[in-house]
């Protein structure tokens, strides 16, 4: 065994990585474990690439997709297991995602040298959003073809290029087959030749700045800040994490697997109470109340306007809260993650009481 | 139906039992595993002398005693209060069969109960070797008492032929060492214990994991490190002992296993399959996430990964149980008596007399066929289904008419043997007027639920 070990060694210098492993720590203090949920996203991923994988044996997109999707779910052995863990997973990656964001925000790790950390981050977390949009429609079922088509009324209100980019994304004016064939492609070929070496920039960046620590602990003394080796000390709790994670997933795929409704039928009407899935669901509550205050064109354009201009304050937020110490811009900072979390939560839960 | 039925809306009555059985079961598995872990680590504290073990183990043992007098006691109360209101027909065939078997596991466990409160109460008081002796007199009662509790619960899926044969003789207790050893009992024997020593490792690093490191830490460390390794036989054994236990399990109950295989279509019945998933994979992950929160850097442990250990392990223990009693379908005592308290001898005569003219609680005989219908759900339906919430009529008649309805009555009471319910559904019994009845009982039950379909959202 040991004569294997030295001959890959010395081929690929394993112990220079294990010694660079090794060297690099992790602080250890009361909110540590707020460490854990970018292992926990990145776990969550993993699990929708096997699954997905898994999933492109059987599926088959365009106008058989719906075929397809009910033979996963209701035909094949464990296909509906598969189907169901790729969906749980993909939920909970969306919410270590956005728990992992929040925690970087309150930990103010956007600040210098971590702008881009921040930066792909946040970019990671829209194409998150766009893999789940774009995986949504796949089975083409009732609930899936009209919450696309709901979905790109949205960036069709936006001005000049609105219409052409929702032409382009649907193949036509309407949700059809056509829509499901770009979608795939879409879901399995662009977002990931995106997403990957994004990931890779983003994994990059942490290797090199390490774990920031929060400014309570950043105001202690050198000597009273405590700490772990990365490996193989946290590394094993974060494989501990995964394993954690993987159960979570076990749970909810096998307790809450997702059925198929009928097939899209562009022309039958679409059901009562329909809204998209919760991570949409804010910034549908908000065009809808929007909307009923400003109908129309105007109340959409207004909508898209809000959410652009709140994107837009999150990513510059590196650019605004640069001081180290802490202070009235700092303090700001915090209001104003705080502030985000409120509303997100809250439009959330609107948006299902008004569905 | 010789005893009152309660009807208990959205829980329905299985989870009245469920919950009550899969917190005592959790409860006893800890006790039984607690008191041989606290007479080994005792034991190898004195012998190794690791004396600063032995202020960790006093601390350690108050939770079983609180665990076993207060939650293991009430608990088991609770579940002799629920099975009797519940399944009376099922309760007295066990009382019938197995009185003498009880006499001697209450007699265990108020054993069980006097050494944990002498063992804990006499922490460096009593000599040392007297102290062991008391521990390894709560640890055999403890142990007794799920060796013959074993006998009973394993008896209730798998009562094997001779007692089967002697059955409404009469003289069934004359086969109470049959019934007792029936073909289950050693391999859920062996199971059951491999948990129990998993959850007293488990509890230990709960427990072990909020230790002071500046006062107990070398200890502390040696100590969740020894922990960990509690849960390694049960990592070995397991899959084995499982395998031994479903060989051992009749084949129309391991096809209860199967159904959700290839499909979760509506109206399928695929719990047992998804739920035994969760059981699976929580047993088969918790090892490796003991090695990585605990055996590997004992010293890391936190209270928070010590939890998320003890929330797999709950969820392993209860999915596992929720598994083992749903396999049993559509039997309460197999191949004996149906979950609804039908015995499989009763089946011709009800279908023959009637299923309420022996009930003391059927309606009069002025009574509506409403009322006959509403008798009939709450005798044969009522053990494992709801009006409204857990497994609801109204969500499954939702898109049935009174022919549809009428169609399922005469498949369950047909009862054939290539009847898709078959497998996990008793068969209806009564005369034709009783199942006409419990038709127009369901069609009232549609008919409150209207708008019958809720849109998708």
């Amino acid at each position: 065994m040991s004569k294997i070990l030295d001959y890959v060694d010395e081929r690929l210098s394993l112990g220079e990585l294990r010694a660079f492993a090794a060297k690099k720590k992790v602080p250890l203090h009361r909110y540590s474990y707020w460490y854990y949920w970018g292992g926990i996203s990145l776990f969550c991923f993993i699990c929708q690439v096997v699954t997905g994988i898994m999933l492109l044996i059987y599926f088959k997109p365009g106008p058989e997709a719906y075929d397809s999707v009910r033979q996963i779910t209701y035909d094949i052995h464990f296909g509906w297991l598969i189907r169901s863990a790729h969906n749980w997973s993909a939920t909970i990656f969306l919410i270590s995602v956005l728990i992992h964001m929040f925690s970087v925000f309150f930990m103010k790790a956007y600040r210098r040298p971590r702008e881009f950390g921040w930066w792909s981050g946040i970019l990671l977390l829209l194409l998150g959003l766009t893999f789940g949009f774009s995986g949504y429609l796949l089975p083409m079922d009732e609930l899936s073809y009209f919450a696309t088509k709901i979905g790109l009324a949205t960036p069709e209100a936006l001005p000049v290029l609105g219409k052409t980019i929702a032409n382009l994304l649907r193949g036509g004016l309407e949700v059809s087959d056509v829509t499901v064939q770009r979608f795939f492609a879409l879901h399995v070929v662009i977002l990931p030749l995106l997403y990957l070496p994004l990931l890779g920039l983003h994994l990059w960046l942490v290797q090199k700045h390490g774990n920031a620590v929060p400014p309570s602990e950043e105001e202690k003394p050198e000597q009273e800040r405590k700490s772990i080796p990365f490996f193989p000390n946290f590394l094993a709790k974060d494989l501990g994490m995964w394993l954690m994670t993987l159960n979570a997933i076990a749970i909810m795929a096998s307790l809450f697997p997702p059925q198929l409704g009928k097939m899209g039928d562009p022309l039958s009407p679409a059901p009562v109470g329909i809204h998209p899935e919760w991570y949409f669901m804010s910034q549908f509550a908000t065009l809808k109340v929007i909307g009923k205050l400003v109908p129309g064109f105007l109340g959409e354009a207004a909508g898209m306007t809000l959410f652009a201009l709140g994107l837009i304050l999150w990513v510059l937020i590196p650019f605004y809260d640069v001081k180290t110490k802490g202070g009235l811009v700092a303090k700001r900072a915090t209001y104003f993650g705080i502030f985000v979390v409120t509303v997100l939560v809250l439009t959330t839960i609107l948006g299902y009481v008004l569905a | 139906m010789n005893y009152p039925v309660w009807e208990v809306p959205g829980i329905g009555l299985p989870w009245v039992i469920g919950i009550i059985a899969i917190f005592h079961v959790m409860i006893s598995h800890f006790a039984v595993g607690g008191g041989i872990y606290l007479a080994v680590a005792e034991a190898k504290a004195i012998r190794e002398n690791r004396r600063d073990w032995l202020p960790i183990l006093e601390r350690h043992s108050k939770f079983f005693l609180v665990l076993t007098g207060v939650f293991g006691a009430v608990s088991g109360v609770g579940i002799w209060f629920a099975i009797g209101l519940i399944q009376p027909e099922a309760t007295s065939t066990l009382i019938h069969n197995f009185v003498f078997g009880w006499a001697i596991e209450w007699v265990f466990f108020i054993v069980e109960l006097s050494a944990a409160a002498v063992y804990y109460y006499t922490w460096r008081r009593i000599p040392d070797k007297l102290h062991m002796k008391v521990g390894n007199l709560y640890a055999v009662a403890s142990v007794c008492t799920l060796v013959i509790i074993n006998g009973i619960l394993t008896f209730m899926l798998t009562p094997g032929t001779t007692w089967l044969k002697a059955a409404g003789t009469g003289h069934e207790s004359a086969y109470f060492w049959n019934a007792f050893f029936n073909p289950t009992y050693w391999p859920s024997l062996i199971l059951r214990t491999l948990v129990c020593l998993s959850l007293a490792g488990v509890w230990a690093l709960v427990s072990f994991s909020r230790l002071d490191d500046d006062t107990f830490g070398k200890a502390k460390v040696s100590m969740i490190r020894w922990s960990a390794g509690w849960l390694l036989p049960a990592f070995v054994l397991m899959p084995f002992m499982l395998g031994w236990y479903l060989y051992m399990v009749p084949r129309e109950n391991q096809h209860l296993l199967e159904l959700g295989m290839t499909t979760i279509g509506s109206g399928a019945f695929t719990q047992i399959t998804r739920i035994a998933l969760i059981s699976v994979i929580s047993t088969a992950t918790i090892v490796g996430i003991v090695y990585f929160f605990a055996y590997k850097f004992p010293k890391d442990l936190t209270y928070g990964h010590a939890l998320s250990v003890l929330f797999i392990a709950l969820a392993a223990t209860g999915s596992t149980e929720y598994a083992r009693e749903a396999v049993r379908k559509p039997y309460v005592i197999g191949s004996h008596m149906y979950s609804n308290g039908v015995r499989i001898s009763e089946v011709d005569t009800f279908n023959r007399d009637g299923y309420l003219t022996k009930s003391m609680w059927s309606p009069g005989k002025d009574a509506s066929q409403v009322e006959v219908g509403k008798a009939m759900f709450r005798g044969q339906c009522l053990s494992c289904h709801t009006a409204g919430g857990y497994r609801s009529m109204r969500a499954f008649l939702a898109d049935r008419d009174a022919k549809a309805i009428g169609n399922i009555l005469k498949v369950l009471h047909d009862h054939k043997l290539d009847s898709p319910y078959r497998y996990y559904m008793p068969p209806l019994v009564g005369t034709q007027q009783e199942i006409e009845a419990l038709q127009s009982y369901l069609l009232t039950l549609k008919d409150a639920a209207a708008p019958t379909k809720v849109a998708r959202k």
